[in-house]
């Protein structure tokens, strides 16, 4: 196996997902944490402060 | 001349205000670097599937009895492919929105005829066998009726088809040629020339895989492999990997209308949820125009939560 090999196999995922099923809602475990991350990095966006606003100053 | 009233939900009210200078090229970049970087770390520490194709000759080494099966409906006309209609052939009308025989209209552009395409001249190409000689021979010099009624007694017999010692076994007493048939095209397809007999690229390369894919969807074994891993329809499958990795879920919408009613039980749903999903497209390429829906934004007032240090100041001022 080839280094990057070895990396790989820390985390593979080619073993058979883990499903949530709800009346006809039937979602992958992966597709729930893809859709919550970019449902935080949509929050992060909105809420956290702009970078380098303190060097920043609006002209009157 | 009187001057317009001022619209707020189509007019931007003139900015006298000053400038703030922005580097969107600085932002950019590091936007690139950051995700390459992501990229590059999740594709390293992440395995991702790898799933092998699934041929012909994998099908009927996994599973002999369907592949004969279905080799059989191929000959007597009762597979998906053979009733498909548009674009293959003249099955049925095929897929139509409401009066619109869509498929119809647009004509037979792929001809496939399930009996010739996938049991008869696959079997021709093969080299010299005696017994599939006469068989082929029998078959061409028949009417449509001795041919029907060939395989209509295969057909009946094949409900108790096994498969043994490596051969396909049914109990058929009239079925003139149709037994050597199924068995020389189920040997064929174990050892892989049925896979290569099926590629009908006329090119140098091979990218022409309909005859080989139509064949084996019409057989259960795909299906099954598809159903395994959440891949159908009926399992938000669109939205869906192999294995465990995360699939498409941005395809959330298009997906979700094969789950209710009526589209999860219609023959139509393909062109019925396209028709929708192209609606909902003109939809949303039409909000500015649509009065209320436009106002969203400005009503929600999330731009004064985006910007909120300027309102800020100004409120200061």
């Amino acid at each position: 196996m080839s280094w990057y090999g070895s990396f790989a196999a820390l985390l593979p995922l080619d073993n058979l997902g883990h499903y949530l099923h709800w009346h006809f809602i039937d979602i992958s475990i992966a597709n729930v944490v893809v859709i919550a991350l970019m449902v935080i990095t949509f929050i992060a966006a909105l809420l956290l402060p702009f970078p380098g606003r303190q060097r920043r100053k609006e002209n009157p | 001349m009187t001057k317009k009233a001022f619209r707020p939900d189509v007019d931007a009210p003139e900015w006298k205000g000053g400038y703030s200078p922005y580097d969107i090229i600085k932002e950019g970049t590091i936007a690139l670097v950051v995700v390459a970087l992501l990229t590059l770390l999740l594709a390293i520490v992440f395995g991702s599937p790898d799933e092998h194709a699934i041929t012909i000759k994998t099908w009927s080494n996994a599973a002999p009895v369907d592949f004969a099966t279905t080799a059989l409906s191929e000959l007597n006309g009762t597979s998906t492919t053979a009733q498909y209609g548009a674009p293959y052939n003249h099955g049925s009308t095929g897929p139509q929105l409401g009066p619109f025989t869509l498929a119809k209209w647009a004509g037979v552009r792929i001809s496939v005829n399930t009996v010739n395409d996938f049991v008869i001249d696959p079997l021709k190409s093969q080299p010299s066998q005696p017994a599939l000689s006469t068989a082929l021979t029998q078959w061409s010099q028949a009417s449509s009726s001795e041919r029907a009624g060939w395989v209509a007694d295969y057909t009946k017999a094949a409900g108790k088809m096994t498969f043994a010692n490596g051969q396909v076994m049914v109990n058929s007493t009239n079925a003139g040629p149709v037994p050597v048939f199924i068995e020389d095209l189920t040997q064929m397809a174990r050892s892989g020339a049925l896979d290569q007999a099926l590629i009908t690229q006329a090119g140098f390369y091979t990218t022409n895989y309909t005859m080989p894919l139509l064949f084996l969807a019409d057989g259960t074994y795909l299906s099954g492999l598809a159903d395994h891993q959440h891949l159908t329809g009926d399992q938000w499958g669109m939205m869906n990997e192999t294995g465990s990795y995360p699939g498409q879920a941005w395809l959330w919408l298009y997906t979700f209308w094969y789950q209710i009613p009526p589209f999860n039980t219609s023959a139509n749903a393909d062109v019925l949820v396209f028709a929708i999903m192209g609606l909902l497209s003109i939809g949303l390429l039409v909000t500015p125009f649509i009065p209320g829906l436009r106002s969203i934004p400005r009503k929600t007032r999330v731009y004064r939560l985006i910007w909120r240090e300027h309102y800020q100041n100004q409120e200061k001022t």
